[in-house]
Parts: structure tokens; C-alpha cells; sequence
């Protein structure tokens, strides 16, 4: 059109295509193809099947097809915000790890990072955070962090080609559940040449498919522009992790697992000085993963051990997924980081200390020089300084917060000022306990700073329940700086969002615990009276500190019956999360009743954990008395039974008693119940099983405390309860069912939508479209199960959120996404001494079970790059779930019959099973075998990868035995056998089993000798030599005949496992663990024993004589003459007959010649005719042979003319047919 | 290696259930104090056959037993199963008492276990057998346990003193439980139940279904009482009559309610209650009462009866890492027992609500996630 307007205002000379040549004629082929195809496409039928057999065969081949794509769907129980997810970066040394890294950070942050040191966590978008983390290039670097890897890049260096890691990195994520893989190609501008770089290009890529699938993403990185990666590439490469979809893998959607990227000690400074080899207390913190955590739960810290949590603290988030605005992109205000174990961001991590890096412009300067005390720690605040901060820090002023106090008083627990007596007498009455405590409570209170400080913010924002106590304010004041702007918190009520943070950065407090806040905090607890928030928080925290020291030193917990009252919420009051309105917390004291009368003490781990460690008498004793401790609410609630307290106690299910009874037969008794049974009212029945759907979530409503708005709410509820409300009900309860399927039939709908983004599910769509029908029938089942999944998440989540935090928390554990501090205790000093922030710890929680120890059997297969089968006994390293650990396996076969057959070596190219003891990892866990964990070696590390069939406790693998024995003594059928056994006893342990001789003759063992019978050295003075066995064969044996027994015996799997310890010894070391027989051999310069029994040599064997066969003269004399042995007697001399020489008379003599003559004429004749006759035939057979021919010819001769002339014929026909 | 940490426990209360969820966790326990100032100290013979079971049921356990009998250590091996098991369960302890641990152990299996037991089968301290089949076999239904796998045949009945009766149990293998959301009791449609005599006039059995009959059927005409009349082989070595009766709700929930009269056995047991000590009760009181004790159930609500909340907590708490909510009457104390030990061994904690309109309460976990690891894969 443009052009034509262009064309009006000035004429230009037109375009004039050509007419002629080649590029015409092309044109005009193009032309017509064109067209062609127009019309076919305007046929409709043209593209409809033709042939039965192949719409059939396509359309089974869709259906395949769309069968091979469905997975059997899991369940997903993350509800609340996801994790980071991780983002391994993996190469060999020098391929550009840390620089890719470096550039994305950029991309996403538009921050320069020095160092890539530990993990890095970035916000990448408005639903997504990402953890970067490079992986170490050590096996037990790789196999860690292929176990944590939610994504892994795998760097390869495209100028050198494909190396060993890579693929060893492959195999090992492929064992521990296969996560998203990606591979990175550098290092492209080596090649100078355009060509050799496609084909390099196409060949990795080629390569790269067949190790992971067909179509595997291979992303090319060309070069580099200023020492980094261009950044369109690295903008493409983001925008490929940020479409990525990570499936749920079924290792870790089973276990808890945290990814530390912060690890300090907190042991008290003077137990170090001390002894600086003691053992330390640590904190790790990181995004909880995986499934939930309980607090019981025990955890794994690879390469260290496993260990049971001191303590666990949720966190608020360090790096928050922003607001959900509605807006596009991320302001660069939310493109947070937070890495601090990297130089960069808000810490700098050292060996002994943390550096908080601060812009100049953040800082406030009255609050802020807190965090120089903070840093150099140790040091004591001047006590007036401290006063002033604490004054400045104060956000609510003094009116206010009096105000206020009328509030907190009316919320308070009724119990609570007994509780604080209680407190305040426990802390009189044994101040040594407290002593004790004491260190740990400043570790302790070390962790509490953090949700203390968000508590304190929140508490002040939130600003409409309770005051803040002062004592509770100075003493978080004392060790924390405060929050720069709290105030966007106060917007929201949540913990997530309250943080707020400066272009990435969030300060966070970092000291290792200074005594004198302590003394602080205990007369705090003391006086304190009117929040009960807050004490119950310090109580917490307190009561917590005693558990741990129970659980750790042993001591006594002589506080425990006055702690059984405590409410609940106790125990969990340290959550910095706990935010309730009035309204929730007056439900929650309702049903708190019943569950307190049920488990007592709040603090539920407290009774196990320290049962499980040594007796402790008093500890069972506080026990024992919670049996009977609430009498007065017992009796309220009329739960007797229990009564007497007695331990012994008959366990019976049962519990009807026949004496209280009430009259049934009368009318008002039994017409009480009517409603129960289908003859009475249903709708009244109804009302009553509905009851309970609308009292679950109206029971939050009617506490014996209402707010203004709720309390409205409430009575609205109440209204629809006394109208008569049956049918109301009934409805209410049919809109709860329909809402919970409406939302997830919605979520299936988004996860459905989402997955369309990818191609692979759009197809499926198009699918659906297409075959309607077909679909409808197919994935029914898969529907419904997918369905009812999504149906179980949505009851899960409305059922949870019924719950106020402290009571979820306490039934489901922390939730995953969570950001947790986790305290170990007594984890060995090298722990920290050689602590290595380039090395990713990883914290698995040990699942059920798991701690046990016991044989695996696992199907175990070589790798088939590995060059030498394994060895029985031969010492391997595995990997299994979050453990490493070396170990002493033994292979073995199942034979046909289920027999496990020992083997020596592991099959060539063969599964074979293996049983090794370990910590139990429960089935189907992927295992991998290392030998050398050495880095130098230039082979393929892995050395094979198995699966876990079972566990075990008693090993069950044989091999084959033979005894070997001769015999001394053979009566008739019955021999003694000697050398077989070494005494009795042994002969006794084999009594009927089966034996047999070199000549096939079976025979069985009977019993040990009698001496009398064939043990004959005793009777020549000697011992009675033992373990001679009676055996009976089938037939006589002989003297020279060996006697084999064949049996299986047992063989012992040894019972040796030997947890690697990496992190504990300096990291370029390679870890030494039990060496093989090999090594041994080598390094003590020994020589492979032989037997000389197993060489080979030449067989020499006598011909064999055997006597002749003697018949016994009886015998001889009934056998029939026929069968009668004829032996004539051998003679020496020939016999007489043949000795004398015959003498003829002259006539005879004559005669005799006469016939010789004759005969030796007629003889000579017949040979003449012979001869003759011979030559005779010989000439006919040749004529005959001529004339045969002859004739052939002539035959051929005549058939040809023949031939022609009746061709001739035939045409001639033709001829005259045609015309 | 290393040294095993036991979980120390006193006293010989929850026995079964302790040692119920050491095995399925695999914590190995000491219990102390057993009976300890008795003047009979040590384990009961119940109590150490109920170990002798868990033994023969599981792969390489360890029990180990002071010569006073108050020190018990144990620690659990792997549940194997397996069929052709005999466990002879004595006479102190009516077979009731073995099955409510051994169900939950024969679902986390390695093997089905066909096992017969051998012993009292009516008592009136614990769930009759026939309750079993009534009642707690659909109440595993609910857990996505296949009801085809379970069986229970009663072969021969015994009651107390002397035994002699034999069931034939049969439990299939799970992977896992599924949770439930169990909170709708419905309204009883039907009454079914058994009376059963051994050893005694049939007249008994009609008299006992004749008397329950009469208190039902001013409530709900489809009640239904079967007698089942044993004799010789059958009738174990006891004379004794009893009843057990199921109310079956609209909502598939069975309660249950069963009694036993029987001549107690005479030896060391004292505190047996008083009514059986002199004269047996009259059948018709006891069809009577049974029918009361029933109707008393079915007014505490809930989806199961007071016997079997244990066993449902327990299930519960079992289940795989999902949200189960159920409804049930009065809290037992047994229940109670048994939400306690769940706490103590599994860390699984119950939302407990009462429900003050009906006077029930609502139970609410997060189930453990309990798997069974002892199943072998291929």
C-alpha cells in the first residue's frame, strides 16, 4: 500500500520480471507447484486415510505414543512457596564454571561477583529463585552435589571435547534420581575455522544425545566479550533455566535435605581456648528441601556423620520472593541476592568471623554501629551506649505501649503468671542447673536473635495485640541491630514479606554469643507478667535449652512437672512465624485442652529425645507423672481409667464396663438416640454428621474470646446454627465439597496449562483435540488418578490452614521452602578447621529406619568403562541416599532354585547381586560404586551402579564346599571314610548327607566310627584318631576310590562399613579407607600367592591292569557248558600235530604233481579268457558310446527343424489371422 | 556398628503397642520395672508369648530378658511374614489381644502372613475374633487395605479357662496406608451379630439374641443375630457362651460391642471382676446388656466404637504423608494410651477438637509416612 501512495506522488520505473531464461522458467515452476499444492489443499479428502490398515496403524502409533509420554503422577506436598531451586554448575577444571556463574549472577543481579565461594541465591523472577552453586571437581564433590542438584549445567570445554568428569558426573546423577540436565559448550573461539566448528559442534552434540535422550539441550556459549560471556547468550541461556520444569524425584520428595550456604560455630569462645581440638557446636542454615521436617527428625551431614538436631528455628527468608503485584518484570529493588559464603553481598564469610559489607548511604548511623560491636566480637558495649540504643530503638513510645498492656493482660493465659512464678522459682531453685545451661543457652540465644529480632519487628509493626516488654526489647536489642525499615513490613502480616531489603542487601547480625545479655534475659523472665507472648516465647527458648542440655550432658530435668501446664504454644513460641490474632488464639486455647490433657507437656520431643539417652531416673519419673498430672481438667472431662498412674497397667483395648448402664428399655433412654438410627430423623442425623464439616471451621470462630469483626462473623454462624439449619447445613457441607473439587480441578487445569508451554505437551493437546474421543477413553484412569491427587492436595492444604502455625508446625513439621537454622552439637573440630565454603554442605534428614545398620542387597552392575571386574571383599566406596560410606561387599548369583551362589568376581557384562552392611537405605535407592576417590588417576572413576532389592539381617549368600575323604576300612557296602572330617563332632553335623565316588558310586555319611570296628591305633597305643565316618554306598567301593561330599556353605558378608569423612581432613587430600588386597600386595612389594595344585600339567595316567576274571568253582560247576569258561591250559610248546612232517609214496608223489599241473593249466587259461572278455566289452561300451552320440545329434537336429517349421506355421497363421 | 542407643520405657503398660511401633520404626526399646513390685514380678505369660509371636513374625530380632523378668530388652528385626506360622497364644490372653498388633504387623510385611493362632478365642477383656471379621477388617477398608487378602476363619472356638480354640488369619502386604477423611458416622441401618455357645445348651444362644432382639427392636427393625452352635472338636476345651454384635451405619462405619461368660480360669489372677467370680451371668442379662453396651457405643458417636479407636490412631498415624481427620466418640483411655506412644515413637501429633454438639471429637494428623521397606523389589 506504502508503495502505491509512494507510487502516485512519483513515478518509478516498475519492476520488470523477466520473461525468458532461467531464472523465469524457475519461477514459473515454482508457479505451477504452487499451485498444485493449492489445490490439493483444497481437497478435502486428500489428506483423509486411504487405507484401513494404515488409519488404524496410526492411530494406534498416537496412542503409543501418548501412552509413553504419561508418568504415573506424583503427588507433590509442597504447599507453600518453593525453594530455591539449585542450579549445579558442573565441569572439569578450566572450562569456565565460576565465569558462568559470575555472568548469570550479572544477568539477574547486575552485580559483580568476586568469588564464586558456597551457594547463591538470586531472585530470577517474580515466582522463581534460583541457587547457583558450582560443583567441586572432586568424585566426593560431584556425587554431593549431584544429589542436591535441581538442574545441572554441565560445562563442557568444546575446543578439547568431551572429558571424563562430565560423564562420571552423568552416571552419578543418573543413580541418585536424574535431574534436569543441560550441557554448556565454551571455549568456541578457539576454533578458527567456521566449518570445524559446526562439525565439532554437531559431533558433541551427537554425542551428548546418546548419553542422555535424543533432542537433550546443548547450549553453545561462542566466546568471550571482556573477559565474560557474551550477554545475549547468557540471556538466552537464563531464559532457558527460567522455562525449565523440574519433575519431583522420588529420593528427595521423601527425605528433608538442606543445601547450607551459611555454617557458623557457635561454640562458647572459652571451651575452644580451652582445648581448641574440642568438639563444636554449629549452625547450619539453608532452604529446607525436599519434605517436611519433624523436629525428631535425625540428619545426615555428608562427609561428616549423622547427628541429632539440638535445635531447629525457621527463619524469616533471606531472599523473598517479591510481592505479588500485579506488574511485569522485577524492579531492581527485588533482584535480591544473598550469598554468604561468596565475598559479595552482605557477608563476608571467613574462617573465624563474618564481615557485614554495608553501602555507605544504607547506613544509619545511630543504629548501625550495633553491628561494629557485633563484629568484633567478644568485645563489651559500653552500658550506657546500649541504654541509648535501646532508647532509640524503641518504636512505640510509652503511652502507647501502656495503652496497650490492657490488651496483652486480657489475652493473657490464664496460667501464664503461674507459669512465670514457676520460671522464676526454677530459676531460684537451681541456679546450677542454669550454670549449666548457661554456655548453651548463649549459643542458643545466639539463634533466637535472629527470630527475635523479626518478632521484635513484627510485634512493634503488627502493633495491635501486645506491648513489647522493654526487658524483652533491651535484651534484642542488645545483640541485634535493628532492621533498617521495618515499616513496609507492617503492610504485611506474614513473616515472608517482612523483611525488607536494600538493593539485594540485608544485614544480618553475626556474633558468636556474649555472656552478658544472658544475665539479661534471665530476670527478664523473672519479672515479666504482663505479655505472654513474649515470655512464653523466652520460655521456649528456655525450656528448649534445658532439652538440650538433657539431651546432650545428661542432666536432669527436675523442672518437668511444673512444665507439663505450660500450654502448647510453649514449645513452638520460638517459631518467629507465630503471628495470631486474638481470634485464633482464643480458638486455639479451646482445643488446646484436650490435646494438653492427652500429651501433657507441650514440649512433645522433649520426653523422647531424652529417653532415648541414658537413664535417667528423674526424666522416667516426669514422665510417669504426666500420666496423672491434669487431675482437675481430667476429671472434667471425665477420662478416668487412667487412674493409679500405675506403669503396669493391663493393656486392654476394651473398656466397657457392664455396671453403669442405663435402662435401655425406657422410652426417653432409647428415644434419645433415635436420631442415631435410620428410622428417626435423617435430616436431624444429617445435621449431625455435618456437624462436624462446619464445626471445623467454625470452630476457630467461637472461643471464649471474640473480637469486634469477628465476632459478628461468629454470630452470623451461630444464627445458622440455632435456625433450624439442617438442610442449611447440608448445603454448606455440599459447597465445602464442591469448592475443594472446583480447586482442584483448577490446579489440574494450571498445571495442565503450564505444561503446555513445553512442546511436548502441546502436542498432547493437540492430540486431545484431535482424538477426542479416544482420549476421553485412554486416560480416564490417568485423569482420576490425577484428579484424586489434586483432591487430596486441596484437603490437605484447607486442612492445614485450619491450624494456627504453631500447632501445623507442630503436626507437619517445618515446611519445605522454609528458610531454617539448624544447630548440631558435637561435631568434630575439623568440621570448622577445614571447612571449605567452595564445598556445598549437604544435610539430609535420615528417614525411617535409615539410622539402622544391616546387609543390603542391591542388583549391582559394572560399568562397563571401568576396565577390571570387582572382587569380592574387595573394599568399595558407595553412595547411597545422602550417605558415603566404604565397605566390603560380596557378589553373588541367584541360581535357578533361589539359591545365592558366592561369586568370586563380578560377572563381565552381567547384573549380579551384591550384599554389603551399612546404614539401611530403604529399596529401590540408586547406589554408586567408587574404588579410588584420587583425582589423578586419568580412568573412569565410577566403578559400577546398583539398586537396593532389599534389606536384610542376616546375609544369605553360600558357596560351593567338597569334602574330600578316602577310605580305610571297606566291609561290603559299608566303608570308613577317613580325612573327610577333622573330628566327631563334624561327622555328626553331616549325618545323611549325600557322597559320592570318583566312579560314580552314591552313597551316604551313616555316623562317626566305632573305635572297635575300624579305628585301630588305639589299640596299638596311639589316640583313637576322630572324625572317621561310617558312610554306605550303593555298591563295594575300593580302596583307591576318593570319596567326595558336596555341600554349600554359608559365607559371612563382613560386617564392616566405614563412613567417609571428607569433610573432615583437607580437601585436596584424597580420604585413604581400608585398602584392597591388591593395593596391599603392591605396596608391601608381595607376590600374588599360588597353589601349585592349581597348575596345570600334563596328565600321566598308568594303563590300568586288571586281573582276570575268576569264577568260583560252585559257581562253575552249575553254569551250563556254554557259558562255562573254556580255558585251555596256555602251552609253551606247539602241539604234537603240528610238529610231525608227512612222508608220500612215489605214486602219490606222482599224482599229486599231475593235479598241481592241471590245475596251474586251467588256471592259466581262465585268466587268457578273462583278459579277452574284458577287452571285448570294452570295444562294444566305446561303439555304443559313439552311436549314442550320433544319435543325439541327429535328435537335436530334428527337433530344431521341427521347431522351425512349426514356427513357420504359426506365423503363417498369425499372417493370415491378421489379414 | 557402633553401640544401639535403646529408648527407654518402664513399666509393662501399652506393651503392645510399644512393641508394635519400635518394629515398625525399628527403634529398639528397653522396658524396665516390669511388674516389679508384684508378688509375681516379670512379664505375664501373655506378655512374653506376645513376644514370642513378634519373634517368629520378624528377621533376626533381638529379645533379651533379665532372669527376674522385669528388664526387657528388644530390638526389632525386619517383618518378614510368611505363611504355614503357628503361634500358640496361652490362655492368659484371649487371642484378641494378639491380633490388634499383629494386623498392623502382617500390613507392613515382607511376605502375606497366614498364621494360626491357637487359644482363647471369646473373652470378655478383649475383642472377640469375631469382631475382627465384623468390625476391624472394613475399618482397614478405609486405609486402602484390599479386603480380599483378609481373612479370618474361626475354626474352633475356646473360651476361658482351658482354650482350645483355633482362627486362621490371613493379612495381605500394603506399600503404604492411605489417608482418610473419615468423619461421617452416618445413621445405623442394620444390626447384624453372633452368638455363639460352646460346650452348652443351644437354648443359651437363642435366650442371648432373643434379649438383644428385644431392646434393638423398639429402634430398627433390620437386626439380624446369628447362633452359632459349637460342639466336640469345635467347642475348644471350655464350656462358655457369649455374644458379639455390629451396627453397621449408612456411612459404611461398623461399631461394635462383644461379651464373653465364661468360668474365669482360677490361678493367680485376682481382681477378675465381680460378676464373673461367682455365678455366670444369666443369658438373657447378658443379650440384654450386650445390646445396651451397643446402643451406649452408637450414642458416643463416632465412626468407630471405644475399642478400636487405638487401632484407628494408629492406623492414622501410619498413614502416608497427607492429612487424615476422623471422628470419634468419647476418647478412651486406651486411645489415649496409644495417642501418647504415637507421639513418643512415630512424632506424629493429633489435632484434637471436641465437637461439643455431639459430643464427639475430631482427630487430625499428619500421617508419617510410614512404607513398607521390608518388601522386596524385583
Amino acid at each position: 500500500m506504502a508503495m502505491d501512495s509512494g507510487a502516485d506522488g512519483q513515478s518509478h520505473k516498475a519492476h520488470r520480471s523477466r520473461h525468458s531464461g532461467a531464472s523465469a522458467k524457475k519461477k514459473t515452476k515454482a508457479k505451477n507447484k504452487d499451485q498444485n499444492s493449492d489445490q490439493k489443499q483444497q481437497n478435502p479428502k486428500a489428506f483423509a486415510f486411504r487405507s484401513n490398515a494404515k488409519a488404524k496403524r496410526l492411530q494406534s502409533r498416537a496412542v503409543e505414543k501418548e501412552q509413553r509420554r504419561l508418568h504415573l503422577p506424583v503427588i507433590d506436598r509442597s504447599y507453600g512457596e518453593l525453594p530455591p531451586f539449585v542450579v549445579v554448575v558442573q565441569g572439569p577444571p578450566q572450562v569456565g564454571k565460576s565465569l558462568l556463574i559470575k555472568t548469570l549472577v550479572k544477568h539477574y543481579t547486575k552485580h559483580n561477583l568476586p568469588d564464586v565461594r558456597g551457594p547463591i541465591t538470586i531472585v530470577s523472577g517474580k515466582q522463581r529463585r534460583l541457587q547457583f552453586v558450582e560443583c567441586p571437581n572432586d568424585i566426593n564433590g560431584m556425587i554431593d552435589a549431584a544429589k542436591f542438584a535441581d538442574l545441572a549445567l554441565l560445562l563442557i570445554d568444546g575446543s578439547y571435547g568431551f572429558e571424563m568428569e562430565t560423564f562420571e558426573f552423568l552416571n552419578i546423577l543418573q543413580v541418585h534420581g536424574f535431574p534436569k540436565v543441560m550441557g554448556v559448550l565454551t571455549h568456541l573461539d578457539k576454533f578458527k575455522d567456521v566449518k570445524k566448528l559446526k562439525k565439532t559442534k554437531q559431533r558433541l552434540k551427537h554425542r551428548f544425545w546418546t548419553e542422555i535422550y535424543d533432542g537433550a539441550k546443548l547450549f553453545y556459549l561462542s566466546g568471550l566479550i571482556h573477559g565474560k560471556y557474551p550477554k545475549r547468550e547468557v540471556h538466552n541461556l537464563a531464559r532457558f533455566i527460567s522455562v525449565m520444569k523440574f519433575p519431583p524425584l522420588s529420593w528427595r520428595t521423601s527425605h528433608p535435605y538442606i543445601l547450607v550456604d551459611r555454617f557458623e560455630d557457635v561454640t562458647p569462645p572459652e571451651r575452644v581456648q580451652m582445648n581448641s581440638k574440642c568438639d563444636r557446636n554449629v549452625t547450619l542454615y539453608g532452604y529446607l528441601r525436599g519434605c517436611n521436617l519433624k523436629k525428631g527428625t535425625k540428619i545426615h551431614i555428608a562427609g561428616v556423620g549423622d547427628f541429632s538436631l539440638a535445635g531447629v528455628t525457621g527463619l524469616s527468608d533471606p531472599c523473598p520472593l517479591p510481592s505479588a503485584a500485579k506488574k511485569k518484570g522485577l524492579r531492581d529493588k527485588e533482584k535480591l541476592f544473598y550469598a554468604p559464603m561468596s565475598g559479595l553481598g552482605d557477608l563476608l564469610y571467613d574462617k573465624d568471623a563474618v564481615y557485614i559489607n554495608i553501602n555507605d548511604h544504607f547506613v544509619q548511623y545511630s543504629k548501625v554501629d550495633e553491628m561494629g560491636g557485633t563484629t568484633n566480637k567478644g568485645n563489651k558495649r559500653d552500658v550506657g551506649e546500649a541504654l541509648v540504643k535501646s532508647l532509640q530503638t524503641i518504636k512505640n513510645p510509652i503511652d502507647e505501649k501502656l495503652e496497650k498492656s490492657k490488651i496483652s493482660l486480657f489475652s493473657q493465659n490464664p496460667n501464664s503468671s503461674l507459669e512465670a512464678e514457676d520460671h522464676n522459682r526454677d530459676s531460684d531453685e537451681a541456679p546450677k542447673l542454669i550454670r549449666d545451661i548457661e554456655p548453651l543457652k548463649q549459643y542458643q540465644s545466639n539463634g533466637e536473635e535472629d527470630e527475635s529480632e523479626f518478632d521484635l519487628d513484627s510485634s512493634e509493626s503488627s502493633d495491635q495485640d501486645e506491648g513489647v516488654p522493654e526487658g524483652a526489647m533491651l535484651k534484642s536489642e542488645g545483640r541485634n541491630f535493628e532492621e533498617g525499615n521495618a515499616d513496609a513490613s507492617e503492610r504485611l502480616g506474614r513473616v515472608k514479606e517482612q523483611v525488607e531489603f536494600h538493593n539485594g542487601r540485608k544485614r544480618r547480625k553475626a556474633i558468636f554469643g556474649d555472656g552478658v545479655d544472658h544475665s539479661n534475659l534471665k530476670s527478664n523472665e523473672g519479672d515479666e507478667d504482663d505479655d505472654d507472648d513474649d515470655d512464653d516465647n523466652d520460655e521456649g527458648e528456655n525450656d528448649r535449652s534445658n532439652e538440650d542440655n538433657e539431651s546432650c550432658s545428661g542432666s536432669e530435668f527436675s523442672d518437668g512437672d511444673e512444665e507439663d501446664l505450660k500450654s502448647e504454644d510453649d514449645g513452638m513460641g520460638n517459631i518467629s512465624k507465630w503471628r495470631a490474632s486474638l481470634v485464633e488464639r482464643a480458638s486455639k486455647k479451646q482445643n488446646i485442652n484436650l490435646m494438653q490433657l492427652v500429651y501433657g507437656k507441650s514440649a512433645s520431643t522433649s520426653n523422647t529425645s531424652a529417653n532415648e539417652v541414658k537413664d535417667d531416673s528423674e526424666n522416667e519419673e516426669s514422665d510417669e507423672d504426666e500420666f496423672f498430672k491434669p487431675k482437675g481438667q481430667r476429671a472434667k472431662n471425665s477420662i478416668e481409667g487412667l487412674d493409679g498412674g500405675n506403669i503396669n497397667t493391663e493393656d486392654c483395648s476394651k473398656s466397657t464396663k457392664f455396671s453403669e448402664l442405663k435402662n435401655w428399655k425406657e422410652e426417653e433412654v432409647y428415644e434419645s438416640i433415635r436420631d442415631r438410627f435410620v428410622t428417626g430423623d435423617w435430616s436431624k442425623g444429617a445435621l449431625r454428621n455435618q456437624m462436624l464439616e462446619a464445626k471445623t471451621e467454625e470452630d476457630d470462630m467461637d472461643g471464649d474470646f471474640e473480637d469486634l469483626e469477628t465476632g459478628e462473623k461468629h454470630e452470623s454462624h451461630q444464627k445458622d446454627d440455632s435456625s433450624n439449619g439442617g438442610i442449611q447445613k447440608e448445603d454448606d457441607d455440599a459447597i465445602e465439597e464442591r469448592r475443594l473439587k472446583k480447586l482442584a480441578l483448577r490446579a489440574k487445569f494450571d498445571a495442565h496449562y503450564d505444561g503446555s508451554e513445553s512442546p511436548e505437551e502441546e502436542t498432547d493437546v493437540q492430540n486431545g483435540g484431535k482424538f477426542h474421543r479416544s482420549q476421553a477413553n485412554d486416560s480416564g484412569y490417568y485423569d482420576k488418578l490425577k484428579e484424586e491427587i489434586e483432591l487430596q492436595k486441596q484437603i490437605n492444604i484447607a486442612e492445614l490452614e485450619d491450624l494456627d502455625e504453631t500447632t501445623r508446625l507442630e503436626i507437619e513439621g517445618f515446611r519445605t521452602g522454609m528458610y531454617l537454622r539448624l544447630e548440631v552439637h558435637d561435631v568434630p573440630f575439623e568440621m570448622i578447621e577445614y571447612f571449605d565454603p567452595c564445598h556445598p554442605i549437604l544435610v539430609g534428614g535420615i528417614g525411617l529406619g535409615e539410622e539402622n545398620v544391616g546387609y543390603m542387597q542391591t542388583r549391582l552392575k559394572r560399568h562397563r568403562w571401568h576396565k577390571k571386574v570387582l572382587k569380592t571383599r574387595d573394599p568399595i566406596i558407595v553412595s547411597i541416599g545422602w550417605r558415603r560410606y566404604q565397605t566390603t561387599p560380596v557378589y553373588a548369583i541367584e541360581d535357578q532354585n533361589g539359591r545365592h551362589r558366592m561369586l568370586k568376581y563380578t560377572p563381565e557384562h552381567m547384573h549380579c547381586l551384591a550384599m554389603f552392611w551399612g546404614p539401611l537405605a530403604p529399596p529401590k535407592t540408586g547406589v554408586l560404586a567408587v574404588q579410588n576417590l584420587s583425582n589423578n588417576q586419568a580412568a573412569f572413576r565410577i566403578i559400577a551402579t546398583a539398586y537396593v532389592l532389599e534389606f536384610n539381617h542376616a546375609a544369605r549368600i553360600v558357596k560351593k564346599i567338597k569334602l574330600v575323604g578316602y577310605p580305610c576300612k571297606i566291609f561290603k557296602k559299608t566303608a570308613l571314610i577317613k580325612d573327610m572330617f577333622t573330628s566327631d563332632l563334624e561327622v555328626a553335623r553331616f549325618e545323611g548327607a549325600a557322597i559320592r565316588t570318583v566312579s560314580g558310586i552314591r552313597g551316604q555319611v551313616k555316623k562317626a566310627a566305632k573305635e572297635e570296628i575300624g579305628n585301630q591305633p588305639k589299640k596299638k597305643g596311639g589316640q583313637a584318631r576322630e572324625g572317621i565316618a561310617r558312610c554306605t554306598f550303593e555298591d563295594r567301593i575300593l580302596m583307591s576310590d576318593i570319596v567326595f561330599l558336596r555341600a554349600w556353605t554359608q559365607v559371612e558378608v563382613p560386617q564392616f562399613y566405614n563412613p567417609l569423612t571428607t569433610s573432615l581432613q583437607p580437601r585436596q587430600k584424597t580420604w585413604l579407607g581400608m585398602k584392597t588386597v591388591a593395593e596391599l600386595r603392591r605396596e608391601h612389594n608381595l607376590s600374588i600367592p599360588v597353589n601349585k595344585d592349581s597348575f596345570y600339567k600334563p596328565i600321566e595316567r598308568k594303563a590300568r591292569k586288571f586281573n582276570t576274571l575268576v569264577i568260583p568253582k560252585a559257581l562253575q560247576a552249575d553254569l551250563p557248558f556254554e557259558s562255562k569258561p573254556k580255558n585251555i591250559p596256555h602251552r609253551k610248546r606247539p602241539l604234537l600235530e603240528d610238529r610231525r612232517a608227512v612222508v608220500m609214496e612215489p605214486h602219490e608223489r606222482k599224482v599229486h604233481a599231475l593235479v598241481q599241473h592241471l590245475q596251474l593249466i586251467r588256471n592259466d587259461k581262465m585268466k587268457k579268457r578273462k583278459l579277452k572278455e574284458e577287452q571285448k566289452r570294452k570295444e562294444v561300451e566305446a561303439q555304443r558310446a559313439k552311436d549314442e552320440q550320433v544319435l543325439r545329434k541327429r535328435r537335436r537336429e530334428e527337433r530344431q527343424e521341427r521347431y522351425r517349421e512349426q514356427d513357420k506355421l504359426k506365423k503363417k497363421i498369425r499372417r493370415h489371422v491378421e489379414a | 556398628m557402633g553401640k544401639i542407643t535403646y529408648k527407654r520405657l518402664k513399666g509393662s503398660q501399652n506393651m503392645r503397642q510399644r512393641l508394635l511401633l519400635a518394629t515398625l520404626k525399628s527403634t529398639p526399646v528397653l522396658i524396665e520395672d516390669i511388674h516389679a513390685d508384684d508378688t509375681l514380678p516379670g512379664l505375664r505369660p501373655h506378655e512374653i508369648s506376645l513376644l514370642r509371636l513378634f519373634e517368629k513374625l520378624t528377621d533376626d530380632c533381638l529379645i533379651e530378658i533379665n532372669e527376674t523378668g522385669t528388664k526387657l530388652k528388644y530390638k526389632p528385626g525386619i517383618i518378614v511374614g510368611g505363611s504355614h506360622l503357628v503361634h500358640d497364644c496361652g490362655v492368659s490372653r484371649a487371642i484378641g489381644y494378639f491380633l490388634e498388633p499383629l494386623i498392623l504387623l502382617g500390613l507392613f510385611a515382607r511376605k502375606t502372613l497366614v498364621i494360626i493362632l491357637k487359644g482363647i478365642t471369646n473373652d470378655s477383656k478383649d475383642p472377640s475374633v469375631d469382631t475382627f471379621r465384623s468390625t476391624t477388617f472394613p475399618l482397614l477398608k478405609h486405609f486402602g487395605v484390599p479386603s480380599e487378602g483378609l481373612k479370618l476363619e474361626i475354626k474352633s472356638r475356646g473360651v476361658s479357662p482351658h482354650g482350645g480354640g483355633e482362627v486362621h488369619l490371613a493379612i495381605p502386604t500394603v506399600q503404604h496406608l492411605t489417608a482418610t477423611m473419615w468423619t461421617d458416622e452416618g445413621m445405623v441401618k442394620r444390626i447384624r451379630g453372633e452368638a455363639f455357645t460352646t460346650r452348652v445348651s443351644v437354648q443359651l444362644g437363642n435366650e442371648m439374641i432373643y434379649a438383644a432382639r428385644g431392646i434393638f427392636n423398639r429402634l430398627l427393625p433390620d437386626v439380624y443375630i446369628a447362633s452359632d452352635y459349637r460342639k466336640r472338636s469345635e467347642a475348644g476345651n471350655s464350656s462358655g457362651y457369649g455374644i458379639s454384635l455390629v451396627a453397621e451405619t449408612t456411612s459404611g462405619c461398623c461399631i461394635s460391642a462383644d461379651t464373653t461368660v465364661s468360668y474365669p480360669r482360677g490361678d493367680e489372677e485376682e481382681d477378675i471382676e465381680g460378676e464373673e467370680k461367682k455365678e455366670l451371668i444369666p443369658a438373657a442379662d447378658v443379650g440384654e446388656k450386650l445390646a445396651s453396651v451397643l446402643l451406649e457405643e452408637i450414642e458416643k458417636g463416632g465412626v468407630v466404637d471405644s475399642t478400636h479407636q487405638g487401632l484407628l490412631f494408629l492406623l492414622c498415624a501410619l498413614c502416608v504423608n497427607d492429612v487424615s481427620k476422623v471422628r470419634v466418640g468419647k476418647l478412651s483411655p486406651y486411645g489415649i494410651e496409644t495417642l501418647r506412644e504415637i507421639r513418643d515413637f512415630l512424632d506424629v501429633q493429633f489435632v484434637i477438637k471436641p465437637d461439643p454438639s455431639t459430643g464427639t471429637v475430631i482427630l487430625k494428623c499428619w500421617g508419617s509416612g510410614m512404607k513398607n521397606l521390608s518388601r522386596k523389589t524385583t
